[in-house]
């Protein structure tokens, strides 16, 4: 009797392990882990990870100078210009050509290692750009080029090459993509801070509402509680991101008022619960003393319910401040604005150090915001 | 002058905590009121300022109907009544100043306290409540920040603040050690004696209640069965009142 018992037993054990490897094995085939792949892409992670880490924070200011040269194409539609003996100049050999003709073009006395855009001016006015390229220590650079229909000569006016130098004594400023990620940042941080807001304001009565000892009295007030309670479970079952989706396609792509809406109704749902905990957790001493010394409904949620629930809902709130703004950098991925969004075109278009900004961006607010949030709960308490 | 007629409380659940109570409260008087746990004492005091309404009979004082009042007119009546709680029943985040001036609501104007304002002459009158049970130097300190015996002093500071004519007191002691109890109740006690202010008290032990009741009224299972000096309360009464197996430990305190 002893012996099956225990045999069961071990048996009930050899069975466990089996159904736990069994669904190991499932799991494993169902997500097709790939680890050759993981290995043989490795030089592609390693250039993503490069770009990330290198995230473009500082750009020069971009002050730029255009030396010009006008370029007769084809020969004798106007008279071959004259170059300047000194300054920054521009020599094409030939002076004119035709189109399809190779030219050597050079410039002298230019910025030294300046970045360079070579472009045409056409006739028109139109802009034709050619190539990026960079002067030598000297200040020179040596191209050839080849000359195109396009560049023709209209009416007697001719076309002229150019190029567009950046200085590179330029002062050091905030780049560009800096300056669009801070935006972005902004308009994420408010999302959650708005959201929250609203949330909270909704959260607040409702948690009244949902609250035991304050809601369940009479078979009305029972009606009640149970309504918004059950109300309040079903809204926390959805998770934000499938809510900003949906808003997303109501209100548009990329548009923070999606996520405003989705991470408002989420807030006001799970702080409404969270509230209403700590409401059903107050002290009904206090409330009985207030009432006794004959202080109305008013007085007596303001003297002896408010200060008891205070420092759980700012503590709650901020935490929930703290949770949305994380949220909401996700969000921006299925098109609800913010930084998130940001982040999904830079990695959509392959421009990894732009994301770089991003992604270092999102980690400084993720753990500002919660060492901040941290610390003022800690004061609260 | 207090007076209660064929009180009787049936809760919600059907338990009978108080059934056909009668008697009288003349003013100045300091009454106990003494019984076994679940025999009807906080059932009682809280019927009497209507924090639980009763199921039936009739509660008057100096002749007003307290069980019939409704809204403005019941909140007059309570702020003549003032409550001392066993567990001092204090918001204990805020301050002692706040938790004495709450005793002083059913004064104010309800929109300027409800902003938190109180005129000056109110904080004059909390101080000097704090100053006669003795903790004027806590005025700014946290209720929680307190010892047992400072909370249920801010209590009594909280309840003078209504300028009360009865005040129940709902073993106001039983959470204290036996030093600290009589200091809490020798304040009652001169409230009681140079304010004129009636006080029902429930009590637990036999030598506060030789001590400082004037009269006394015993419990059980919500009836009444004893009414009398508390020098009538013998061996035999006090076994009749708390029932034989509370007898050993509660004689010795009579003794
Ligand atoms: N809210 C309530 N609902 C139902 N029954 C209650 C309620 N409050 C008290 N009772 C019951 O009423 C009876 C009297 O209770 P009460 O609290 O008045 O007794 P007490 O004499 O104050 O006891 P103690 O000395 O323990 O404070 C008890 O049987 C108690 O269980
Ligand atoms: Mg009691």
């Amino acid at each position: 009797m002893e012996t099956l018992k225990s045999l069961l037993h071990s048996l009930k054990r050899v069975l466990i392990i089996i159904a736990v490897i069994a669904l190991l094995v499932l799991s494993i085939r169902v997500t097709k882990p790939d680890l050759v792949k993981l290995v043989s892409s490795f030089p592609k992670a390693k250039s993503i990870m490069g770009q990330l880490l290198r995230p473009e924070i500082l750009g020069r200011e971009s002050e730029k100078i255009t030396v010009a040269q006008l370029v007769p194409v084809p020969c004798g539609s106007v008279a071959n210009p004259e170059v300047p003996a000194s300054g920054p100049r521009i020599t094409v050999d030939p002076p004119c050509g035709n189109p399809k003709d190779k030219v050597q073009v050079r410039g002298y006395e230019l910025p030294k290692n300046a970045e360079l855009s070579i472009r045409w001016i056409l006739p028109d006015g139109g802009l034709l750009s050619i190539k990026n390229a960079v002067t030598n220590a000297n200040g020179e650079l040596t191209e050839t080029m080849e000359l195109r229909p396009i560049t023709a000569a209209v009416d007697g006016k001719p076309a002229q090459l150019a190029f567009e130098i950046t200085l590179p004594e330029g002062k050091v400023v905030a780049s560009q993509t800096l300056k669009d990620v801070l935006d972005a940042m902004f308009v994420t941080i408010f999302m959650a801070l708005i959201a929250t807001t609203i949330g909270t304001i909704f959260a607040v009565p409702l948690s009244f509402l949902a609250a035991s000892n304050i809601t369940r009295k009479g078979w009305l007030g029972s009606a009640v509680y149970y309504i918004v309670r059950a109300f309040l479970n079903i809204i926390r079952s959805y998770e934000p991101l499938v809510l900003a989706t949906i808003f997303a396609m109501i209100v548009g792509f990329g548009s923070p008022f999606a996520g405003v809406i989705a991470l408002s109704i989420t807030t006001a749902a799970s702080l409404g619960k969270m509230f209403s905990e700590s409401v059903e957790g107050i002290d009904s001493g206090p409330i009985e003393a207030v009432t006794a010394t004959g202080a109305n409904k008013l007085q007596v949620v303001v003297y002896a319910v408010v200060p008891q629930i205070i420092p759980d809902f700012l503590s709650f709130t901020i935490y929930h401040w703290d949770i949305n703004v994380r949220i909401s950098t996700i969000i921006g991925f299925v098109g609800g604005g913010g930084i998130g969004y940001f982040l999904s075109q830079r990695i959509n278009t392959l421009q990894y150090s732009q994301s770089g900004t991003a992604l270092l961006a999102i980690i400084l607010v993720v753990w500002a915001l919660d060492f901040l949030s941290s610390e003022i709960r800690k004061q609260l308490v | 002058m207090l007076k209660v007629e064929h009180l009787t409380k049936v809760y919600p659940n059907g338990t009978v905590a108080l059934k056909d109570l009668s008697f009288e409260v003349p003013d100045g008087e300091f009454l106990v009121i003494i019984g076994l746990s679940g025999s009807g004492k906080s059932t009682l005091l809280r019927c009497i300022n209507r924090l639980i309404d009763p199921t039936e009979g009739k509660i008057t004082m100096d002749g007003i109907d307290i069980t019939a009042a409704k809204g403005a007119e019941l909140r007059h009546i309570r702020r003549q009544i003032g409550m001392i709680f066993q567990h001092f029943n204090l918001v204990k985040r805020s301050s002692v100043m706040t938790n004495v001036l709450s005793g002083r609501l059913g004064y104010l104007n309800s929109w300027s306290s409800t902003l938190g304002y109180f005129p000056h002459e109110e904080k004059e009158r909390a101080l000097a409540a704090m100053t006669r049970v003795g903790i004027a130097d806590k005025v700014h300190s946290r209720a929680d920040a307190l010892s047992g015996g400072q909370q249920q002093r801010v209590g009594i500071a909280r309840t003078l603040m209504q300028e009360p004519k009865l005040i129940l007191a709902d073993e106001p002691v039983a959470s204290l050690d036996p030093v600290l109890a009589h200091s809490i109740m020798q304040y009652i006690e001169k409230l009681n004696e140079e304010d004129n202010v009636s006080v029902i008290c429930s009590l637990h032990y036999l030598d506060l209640i030789q001590r400082y009741a004037e009269r006394v009224i015993g419990l059980k299972d919500g009836v009444k069965v004893f009414e009398g000096l508390p020098s009538e309360i013998n061996r035999a009464k006090f076994k009749e009142i708390y029932g034989e197996e509370a007898q050993d430990m509660r004689a010795t305190a009579l003794v």
